[in-house]
């Protein structure tokens, strides 16, 4: 209570300072004037006793002002007016402000950055109520290998025998589902989830409700926000209304919140249904009594008071008891317990590492925007030691001085972290524009939220306060016979190597180190691009549909798509037309074991990549057909045909003719009917796979695809009214059918390199900011150095030096600078680049052009910097720099 | 003239303060006064230690103030000693003998 009153009152004393102030005056006068009674009762003059009564208190102001700073507020107000100084004085040299702001902001802006990822992929807690509590389960096998989902009944074991959950919800993570109503249908993809799942997860819903525990199988929706505001632009009163999804009506019971994407990182559903509704949207629902497929995933909350180590010991016992129960198919398999919300277990140490090394990298981006604020901040220490000497000898003291430098270093130091604050807003929405090439929804989407602010603030007074308390310590001690006389009192006799040219070495080698980084980086985003894919992506275009989801059966599937492609081919531009259910380089598509007929199993992994191939599946991408044929329209009675790469022909029949022979697909067989060339199936660097390619009308029946079908079209021209004129084609069959995933196979193969053009990008914009900070550092240092030496300079004109020379000289001390920096950065560059092996693609860590075009580009910039301020010490005119003080 | 006064000890103002107002309501020449007066002239306080004392006890709600009369007709400013100044007294007093009889004994060991 005390120290609030104590506060208030200050407050109260500050904005009302003059009352104060009169009534400190009014008691001190009433003081004196008790004390001259008094003295006069003794039997003093008048004058006598007014004399001794002032001699006695001494000077008024004095005790005015002890009073005064009797409480916290004096502080407030000192620190307030130094403030107000600091203010003052950096108002009046803008420039200097504006390089060091725009130093810190730079180095700022990259840390917020990759702090924004750091806080969205690991710090931020799920998006549910009370996120401690909340659990993800996964499925371990092998005896502990990390991990699956979970099969139903294991889901249904599990909730019905675990006592540290006060419930346990399961949900299919992604259903593709056909939305109608509107103008056009839309293909969006949800979660099928138990009917607690909005229990468990204990939300506050936008609008409506969760489902009830009755709604097991209810046509019920809960719409995504984001779904629900663009595609039913944000109707209050949609709840209870009826939308069509997958050709069913439901009902919408709520809305979810804002925010709210799925418990999990990443992915991005948009509506949620209950989980019995999963065989009327998808032909492919697993079997919910199957205990060998696994297919949910599990999140608990935990009951009160219970932690994630009793729940874990828990687990761990009821994994060992349906091992005991169900030995066919739970030997070996476990349990293991993720805070909800969390980065998937598998990819967690590789995704934090990535993160930790962007860290430590921009970290260094930050140091060298310090050296080159306390570069600055050290010449102006120098430039100021008159004034400081003068204020010493006034009465300052030394710590007073380097208080008020540090609050100058902290203003500038916060100004700039401002500055990066704003900077990096733009900077994550670019980041944002980075996609996977996969065709299900994800949420990668990064911004500044309120963790990387206060991350930023600590960051930039910490930046303020490193960078300026050197500076700072040398400014408040000049050597004051000389700082007085205004001559040189911060150069220590002999420091030729000044603590700024130390400064300077240290940013140009991190520079170099960053910059060769990306160089590395981006000749192998260079390699990557020329990895040859094995096909060719200039001039195709992919459309996709699903009509399964529309309700069509298999026979109609495939006839609108046979029939859709006919009416393409007809199309002006289209030079080829095929279907497939899954377009390459797509991170992974469908794969299954196969063996040869006759011949032994294989001795490497023999798992075969899977497509579906309509006609002119190989002319449409560009695949060479090494030998036999490809698809025609086959019929889907017959025996089934495929055609293999050479990598399978390789593994299976070890390279011998395989045409005509079969490969079995668990006892199903397939006559080779063509052998194709190799090309890239998951990811633009793997290695080689083995691929079998089958016909579409002879897979849609037994196998249909489970996301979609596309056209693939190789056309001539422009891809923009073409796609429009597809979509039309496909509407002209079915305007309810919703076409999705439309893209240039071009822009599919760019966003399969990825990550070699994320982590190239990302270090060529750091290496630039460094590269830039340094040769501002390096000029500043220059400069100084010349206005410094104009006396010197002077003097060996007027001996006859030219004016070339004296421009040499200073060249030649920058250039040394630059060399020592190449020596010392080079090695860590090279060391650094080892590290990075496993991310390059296509080029070598010690690669030649990297490491010599890199220091050659900063000897160039360097020159550049060094050279501006000799220019202007060839200028000295003699007589003028000779009167100089 | 009496004897030469002396400088309070360290820490104890505050203290002699509050003793001093315990028993009636002062202004501050009032309490310089009187403390002058009990101590027979050898503490005198001046204003530039006294003002700023009465305004850190009146901070810390030991003392409260109000203006009033004072006998001959002026304007002066009372202090009057808070329960929590009391109390905060009796504390002070119960630790202050305690260093007394600590100093006193080490004196005459």
């Amino acid at each position: 209570m005390g120290r609030i009153r104590s506060i208030l009152q200050g407050f109260k004393s500050l904005l009302h300072k003059t009352e104060r102030n009169g009534e400190i005056d009014e008691e001190l006068r009433a003081f004196v004037q008790s004390s001259v009674d008094d003295k006069m009762r003794r039997g003093m003059s008048h004058d006598q006793a007014l004399r001794a009564a002032r001699a006695e208190v001494g000077s008024m102001d004095t005790v005015k002002h002890k009073v005064w700073r009797a409480g916290w507020e004096s502080k407030a107000e000192l620190f307030w007016g130094d403030l107000i100084y600091t203010l003052r004085r950096l108002i009046h040299m803008p420039g200097s402000v504006l390089v060091v702001a725009l130093s810190i902001g730079l180095g700022i802006a990259a840390n917020a950055t990759i702090f924004s990822l750091v806080s969205k992929f690991v710090l931020a807690p799920a998006p549910v109520g009370d996120p401690p509590t909340l659990t993800t389960i996964f499925r371990t096998y092998d005896n502990g290998s990390c991990c699956n989902a979970l099969p139903m009944p294991v889901y249904r074991d599990l909730r019905s025998q675990a006592k540290s959950f006060s419930g346990v919800t399961a949900y299919d993570e992604l259903v593709p589902a056909s939305i109608g109503g509107g103008s056009e249908p839309e293909r969006v993809w949800g979660q099928a989830t138990t009917a607690n799942y909005f229990d468990v997860a204990q939300l506050r819903m936008a609008a409506g409700r969760g489902f009830a525990a009755n709604e097991e199988k209810a046509p019920v929706i809960v719409l995504g926000y984001t779904l629900w505001q663009h595609r039913f632009n944000g109707d209050q009163a949609i709840v209870n209304k009826t939308i069509t999804l997958g050709g069913q009506i439901y009902t919408v019971v709520g809305v979810a919140p804002k925010g709210f994407r799925g418990i999990d990182l990443i992915l991005d559903p948009q509506f949620w249904v209950p989980l019995g509704n999963l065989p009327q949207l998808t032909a492919t629902a697993p079997d919910p009594e199957s205990r060998r497929f696994q297919w949910v995933r599990a999140v608990a909350r935990l009951k009160p008071g219970v932690t994630h180590a009793q729940a874990a010991a828990e687990m761990q016992v009821l994994g060992q008891r349906f091992a005991t129960e169900h030995p066919e198919t739970d030997k070996g398999d476990g349990f293991r317990l993720e805070p909800a919300g969390s980065l998937p277990p598998r990819d967690k140490t590789t995704l934090q590492l990535f993160l930790a090394a962007l860290s430590v990298v921009v970290l260094l981006v930050l140091c060298i925007a310090c050296a080159n604020v306390a570069n600055l901040l050290l010449a102006q220490a120098a430039a100021r030691q008159r004034e400081m000497a003068v204020r010493l000898a006034l009465g300052a003291t030394h710590a007073q001085l380097l208080w008020q430098m540090l609050l100058e270093s902290v203003v500038l130091a916060l100004c700039g972290g401002g500055l990066g604050v704003a900077l990096s807003v733009w900077a994550t929405y670019a980041l944002s524009s980075f996609k996977l090439p996969v065709p299900i929804p994800m949420d990668l989407a990064v911004g500044v939220d309120f963790r990387v602010v206060v991350y930023t603030l600590g960051l930039s007074l910490a930046a303020g306060i490193i960078c300026g308390l050197i500076p700072a310590w040398r400014a408040s001690r000049p050597s004051m016979p000389n700082g007085l006389k205004g001559e040189e009192a911060l150069a220590r006799p002999g420091a030729r190597w000044g603590l700024r040219n130390l400064l300077v070495v240290t940013q140009i080698t991190l520079s170099l180190v960053l910059l060769c980084a990306a160089g590395l980086f981006l000749r192998s985003l260079q390699g990557a691009a020329k990895i040859d894919v094995g096909f060719r992506s200039r001039g195709v275009l992919i459309v996709a549909i699903d009509p399964p989801l529309h309700n069509y059966p298999p026979t109609r599937t495939r006839q609108l798509l046979n029939s859709v492609r006919q009416r393409i081919l007809s199309l002006p531009g289209v030079i080829h037309a095929t279907t497939t259910d899954g377009v390459p380089l797509s991170m992974g598509h469908r794969s299954d074991g196969f063996v040869a007929e006759g011949r032994p199993a294989p001795k490497e992994d023999s798992i075969i990549e899977m497509y579906m191939a309509g006609p002119e599946y190989f002319e449409t991408l560009g695949i060479p057909l090494l030998s036999g044929r490809g698809f025609g329209t086959q019929d889907p009675a017959a025996p089934k045909v495929a055609v293999v790469n050479e990598e399978l022909v390789r593994r299976l029949f070890q390279g011998e003719n395989p045409i005509g022979q079969h490969i079995l697909d668990g006892g199903v067989p397939y006559e080779i009917v063509g052998v194709a060339k190799n090309t890239k199936s998951r990811s633009i660097d793997e290695d080689q796979r083995p691929i079998m390619y089958r016909s579409i009308d002879q897979a849609i029946d037994k196998d249909p695809s489970i996301d979609g079908y596309q056209f693939m079209v190789r056309y001539e021209g422009d891809p923009a009214p073409l796609a429009e004129a597809i979509r039309k084609e496909i509407h002209a069959h079915d305007a309810g059918l919703a076409v999705f995933n439309t893209e240039t196979m071009q822009e599919h193969v760019r966003d399969a390199l990825f990550l070699p053009r994320l982590v190239g990008t990302l270090f060529s914009i750091f290496g630039s900011i460094g590269l830039l900070l340094a040769s501002v550092g390096l000029y500043g240092v220059m400069s100084y150095a010349v206005s410094q030496r104009t006396k010197e300079i002077g003097i060996r004109m007027a001996l006859g030096a030219e004016a070339k020379a004296v421009q040499r000289l200073f060249v030649r001390d920058g250039m040394w600078l630059v060399l020592i920096s190449i020596a010392l950065g080079l090695p860590m560059a090279l060391l650094s680049a080892r590290l990075a092996t496993s991310m390059l693609y296509g080029v070598r860590p010690y690669d030649l052009a990297t490491f010599s075009v890199v220091p050659l580009l900063l000897v160039l910039v360097t020159l550049l910097a060094c050279w501006i301020p000799s220019r202007r010490a060839s200028r000295v005119d003699p007589m003028v720099a000779l009167r100089v003080d | 003239m009496p004897e030469k006064p002396t400088e309070l000890v360290q820490g104890t103002l505050e203290m002699l303060v509050l003793k001093t107002l315990a028993l009636e309501p002062m202004h501050g020449y009032g309490i310089a006064l009187r403390m002058e007066q009990v101590s027979d002239g050898v503490f005198r306080v001046n204003p530039g230690s006294l003002l700023p004392a009465l305004s850190r006890l009146e901070r810390a709600d030991y003392v409260k103030s109000e203006w009033a009369e004072t006998e001959n007709n002026r304007r002066a400013k009372y202090y009057r000693l808070t329960e929590k100044g009391r109390k905060a007294l009796e504390t002070e007093k119960a630790e202050w003998a305690r260093q007394i009889a600590a100093i006193h004994r080490i004196l005459e060991a």
